[in-house]
Formats: C-alpha cells, structure tokens, sequence
C-alpha cells in the first residue's frame, strides 16, 4: 500500500500531463458517459466516477481507481464523443495507465502479463500481431473454422497478391532500416524503459533482438558502403 | 429502494451512488432525451471548436512546420465533416499505410482496395519502409507515450512525404492512405498535439532529427488525416456505375463504424446529408446506398464492437459477450442482415471471429462480417478467395456469396486449384512487386 504522499506524488504527475486540460474540463454527474459505455456494462467501471474522482480530487480513490479500474475501460472513446462537458474519460485513462506503468504498480504487471507476446511482436516487428499468431491452437474460442480453406500457412500467404503481404511472422514486411529507426525511437521516448519496469525478463529478449538487428543494419550498411 | 442496494451502491458508481428502482415507464420518461441526443448528428458543440487546420497553416506561416500538400495531381473531392467543415480527399498517387491487423488477419481489405485503384488507373505505392502506427498497444497496454506515438507518426509520414524520390518523383508526390481506424484516430490526434504544443515538437524534432527524417530542418505535417473509406465514399458512384456487376437489391446490409474513426477527433468524420439523414458518419454506409443495396439501421449502431485493444487478447470473455449482445445478435435478430460491414481492423476481426463461441450460451448467432471494400469488390465482380481473401474469415461469408449470385463452391475450387500453381512459384500480383521493396534490405526474421 502507498503513502499519502506517494498516491499524491502521482496524482501530480497525472494533473501534470499536458493533456490532463484537454481532457478534464468539468462534470455535472449527468452520466452519459457511463450510460454508453461498454465496459461500465460488465465491469465495476464508470467514467463517470474516474471524472469525477480527478474532478474532486480525491487522490487515495483516484490511487484505488488504478489498481484495477483504469484497466476495464476499452478505449472505443464513446465517453469522449458523447460528454457535454467535452471530457474525455478515456484520455484520462490513458494518462492514469502511463503514471501507474512509470511506478511499476504491481497491478499494471499483473494486467499486462497476457500481453507479454504482443508486446514482444510489437517492440520487435513495428507490427501488432502476424498471421503465425492467429492460429486455432492460440484462440480456441474462435472455433474450428478459423479459415475457410486449409492448408500451408506460408503458400497461403504467398497466395496473397500483394508482395509486402507474403509473409508469416509478420503482418507485412518490414525493412531492416525502418526497424532499427523504430528501435531509436524506443529508446529515446523511454518506452524500453517503461518495459524495464514491468517485465525485466521481456525486456531482456528484445534488448537481445534489437542488438543483433542492429548489428546487421551495421553489417549491411557495410557492405554496401559503396553504392 | 432495496436493502441490498442500500448496502452496496450501484457496481462503479461508488457506495454512495443508489439503484432508482425506476419502472420501465419511468426509466423510458428519464431517458428519453439522452436518446434523442445521442440518436441524431450533434453539432451543437461546433461553435465552441478551434479548427486545428487553421493553426497549422499559420505554423507553416511562420517557418516552423512542413504541411504536405494534397495537390491538383492527388485529384482530391470535397465532402463535409461533423461541423459542416470541408475536408478534401486525395484520389490518386496514394502511399498505402497499411493496418497490421488487416495484413495479418484480414488481407481482403488493402487486396481488394489495390484492385479498384487497378481498375481505376489510380497510381499507388505500397512498400516495405513503413512501421504500424502503434496505437493498439498504446490503447491496449499503456506502454508508449505522446513522444512515441508522435515520433512513429512523423516518421511513416516523412516517409511518405519523400517516398516519390525513389521513383523519380518530387517530394509530395504520393499522399498517405491510412488503411486502419485507430491508426487514423491516433495520427488526428497526434496531429492535434503536435500543432498545439511547442515542446512536443521540440522533443520530436531531435528524434526525428536523429533518423534523418527532417525536410529542411522541419517536421513533415500532412494537410488532411485520410482514411481509406473516406476515400471508397468519394468514389462510391463510379464504382457503382463504372464496376458494378452484380445486383445488390435483396442484400440487407448493417454498418458498423469504427468508433475510433468517429469518436475520436470526432469533428473531422465525414457526414453527407444523403446518407441516413446526416445523423451517422457517411463512410461505410455510402457505399452500400450506392451500390443499391437495402441499408438496415439497428439500435445499437452507436455502441462499439467490443475489441478493447488490450481485451480482444487477453480478456476476451469481455470482447465475445459484448460483440455477440450488442452486435451481432442485434444485426441477426433486429435487422435481419445478411452482412455487418465494417470500415476498421478491429471491429471485423471482433465480429468475425467471435461468433462460434456464442454456443456455448446457446446464443447461435451468426453473421458474415466483411469491410465495406470488400463488398464493394464482390458486387463488381472480384473473385471471393484471390482479390477478396474471404478464406481468412470466420463468419459464414459464404451464405452472402451465394445470395449475391456467386458460387462459393466453385470459387474455392477454382482457388484450391490457383494454390497448386502457387507451389509452383506462379504467383499473381496486383502490382509490380520489386516496388515494394526498392533498396531496403528486408526484415528476415520476426520474433
């Protein structure tokens, strides 16, 4: 459990966002927000009350509302389009799950654990998910007909007339170059390091990926110093 | 009011908050106007709206920014957004920003989209030197920031901005598709920030500066944010009556609109009041109308789908629940729909794949979920499997594809046949494919 005056330490830095004034600007409890949102529907989640605990300042609510409430919210923004106040509940979210992952809570580890593989595709690839990922033995739930016509994973793909889209381990080809330029654009927003804080052995196997990718960007520019 | 209410609150709302116990009658009186609110296009906020394009001309102004310009060469058409502002919609020399969802689990989508700009004689480029927007993970996990978001932003732009150079072009000369709805919503938004604060662009300038992605010491701003279905609404018409092949009058079709091209930066969707009243985003629904085929409004049409970002994989007892009760039930109960068509990555792989589990709560509903595109393609005439890659889906596209005339059966054999000759080596391709890659050396090995 946090002290006062760390809970108050990161209300701060949420209030201290450049979008916090952007996405709070006031609230009279109508609830329109939570009346049209999804998650308010199957979770123990209002933007309604993230609003108005940032609102009321209500900072050990606020520390409570991160440990598993931030996490419901499904991010469609309907709250955002409908507040007349022109709130964005979700932005809001969006700033408290960056704060709770800058502190390490316990809470943003134990969410995100299942997305640890994601993650990996993502740092590493620049793309979200690869076909090699979305097979029936990953998403039972899916059913059995996943696919209309079976077959080899890579001829299928192949059978895509689209060259950048021939691919298995990725969801399009990406060049070296583009790669290692998003490696740097990791590094220097501090994102490795966001994943540092909450998955020290995630985030050894990418520093280990990005390495050696870059060391073959090196090895090419080398080689191809001349042309 | 209930003992046990009184004792517990209302789930989210806080201890202090208590259930009204209203009666349907009441509950219906209480609401009513929050409905009618939400049920028509509200402007009602546009007065009270900066035009954050007015900002950026005047940062041009002032030396501090790029704007890449959509030129008489990029044929752009005029529509409206929310407001009733003008938003100009490039139409050629495009620079696909593909989807990674799309390409990894729907690849109908950008195939289908190349094979109009084929018929059309619509100059494209597609290659390797692009990263996805990275705004999933973002939305789904909170690891990432403005800066990164910025920084991948500015950079697949810049890209796109110089990609022409390559291929003896000037700098501008192919305009960026954003094929996915978040990552449109994501780039509006940044786009927003970008404009409206000094120091974000000072902390990217030095990143972007380090990639070797600044023109002239600047950062590259696009003049509009296109989505991709922006751009199938302003070619609606001569597709239906240049392409158009098949007869679409017995098709009963439901939309659903990504909410993140919508709701999001919500002033810059596109509305036309011939489209449902003006009262939903024109996009997706268009096309439909203009094909002639039956548009079906349904109640729910305003909720989302129930992707979720980080949902859809690891919670994705959430995302089924949701997208079999509001959506798919609905489009199969209310409005009787032979297709939900959607205009983003993850709506349809959220409607289409999350059918078959309905069962298991004896919900067996089902419907063929498709993008807007790839409807478009079928009624012209495209091959199901080859241009429309329906085999990737797990709805029951093939109900639609026989009731549009189609068969299904012998349209797979005929692929099944196709993929013999791909073994074989003999592929086809919608363009050139050395194009795609250039000079890059490619990626070889994902994680």
């Amino acid at each position: 459990m946090a002290t006062y005056a760390e809970m108050k330490e990161m209300f701060d830095e949420i209030r201290a966002d450049f979008r916090y004034d952007h996405e709070l600007n006031g609230c009279l409890n109508c609830g329109i927000c939570t009346a049209t949102c999804p998650s308010a529907q199957f979770y123990d989640y209002s933007p309604r009350e993230i609003v108005q605990l940032l609102w009321t300042e209500n900072v050990e609510q606020i520390y409570d509302a991160m440990q598993e409430k931030i996490w419901a919210c499904a991010q469609c923004m309907t709250c955002a389009a409908r507040c007349p106040f022109k709130n964005s509940p979700g932005g809001l979210v969006m700033i408290m799950r960056e704060v709770s992952i800058r502190h390490g809570m316990q809470s943003a580890k134990d969410v995100l654990r299942p997305f640890g593989r994601v993650m990996l595709k993502l740092i590493t690839t620049g793309n979200q998910l690869s076909p090699d990922m979305i097979q029936p033995d990953h998403f039972p739930d899916w059913g059995p007909n996943i696919q209309k016509v079976e077959g080899d994973l890579r001829v299928l793909r192949k059978a895509i007339p689209v060259r950048t889209l021939q691919t298995v381990e990725t969801a399009w080809e990406v060049s070296l170059k583009t790669s290692v330029e998003m490696y740097t654009i990791w590094e220097m927003t501090g994102v490795l390091k966001s994943l540092e804080t909450m998955d020290e052995n995630l985030f050894d196997v990418i520093e280990d990926f990005i390495d050696e990718k870059r060391e073959d960007y090196e090895d090419w520019l080398e080689s191809h110093g001349d042309e | 009011m209930s003992e046990n209410t009184t004792q517990q609150g209302v789930a989210g709302h806080g201890a202090f908050f208590q259930d009204t116990n209203l009666n349907a009658n009441e509950a219906e009186a209480a609401t009513a106007w929050v409905r009618n609110h939400v049920d028509r296009r509200s402007v009602d906020l546009g007065e009270r709206m900066d035009d954050i394009r007015e900002h950026m001309w005047e940062l041009e102004k002032e030396g501090e920014i790029i704007v890449h310009r959509i030129a008489d060469e990029h044929k752009p058409v005029e529509v409206e957004t929310l407001f009733g502002w003008k938003k100009r919609v490039p139409t050629n020399q495009l620079w696909h920003h593909k989807s990674c969802g799309q390409c990894g689990n729907i690849p109908g989508y950008p195939t289908s989209l190349m094979w109009f700009m084929n018929k059309f004689g619509i100059d494209y480029l597609d290659e390797t030197d692009q990263t996805s927007c990275t705004a999933w993970n973002y939305h789904g996990s909170g690891i990432g920031n403005v800066e990164s978001l910025a920084a991948v932003f500015l950079r697949n732009f810049h890209q796109a901005y110089v990609s022409g150079k390559q291929h003896g072009f000037e700098n501008g000369h192919f305009y960026p598709l954003v094929h996915c709805g978040t990552s449109f919503g994501n780039y509006k938004e940044i786009r927003k920030y970008l404009i409206e604060s000094a120091e974000l662009r000072e902390k990217v300038k030095k990143i972007l500066g380090k990639l070797g992605r600044l023109v002239d010491g600047k950062i590259v701003i696009p003049e509009e944010v296109v989505h991709y279905s922006e751009w199938l609404h302003v070619m609606r018409n001569r597709i239906a009556s240049e392409l158009q092949t098949i007869d679409m009058s017995n098709i009963r079709v439901t939309v659903h609109a990504a909410c993140h091209y919508y709701k999001m930066v919500a002033e810059d969707a596109v509305y036309d009041n011939t489209v449902l009243g003006g009262n939903r985003t024109a996009v997706g629904t268009s096309v439909a109308q203009a094909l002639g085929a039956q548009v079906i409004d349904y109640s729910t049409w305003y909720d989302c789908c129930g992707f979720g970002f980080r949902h859809i994989i690891s919670e994705r007892e959430f995302t089924r629940s949701f997208t079999m009760n509001r959506k798919i039930k609905v489009a199969r109960e209310e409005a009787k729909a032979d297709v939900m068509i959607g205009i983003d990555t993850g709506c349809i792989t959220t409607m289409d794949k999350n059918q078959w589990i309905g069962k298991a709560h004896d919900m067996n509903y089902s419907v063929p979920i498709i993008a807007d595109v790839q409807l478009a393609a079928l009624a012209c005439g495209a091959d199901p499997f080859k241009i429309v890659q329906l085999q990737w889906h797990a709805s029951p596209c093939e109900d639609l594809v026989e009731k549009m005339g189609i068969s299904w059966d012998k349209a797979k054999a005929d692929f099944q046949e196709y993929l013999k000759q791909v073994e074989q080596g003999n592929v086809e391709y919608l363009y050139n494919p050395e194009l795609a890659t250039n000079q890059q050396i490619n990626m070889k090995t994902g994680a």
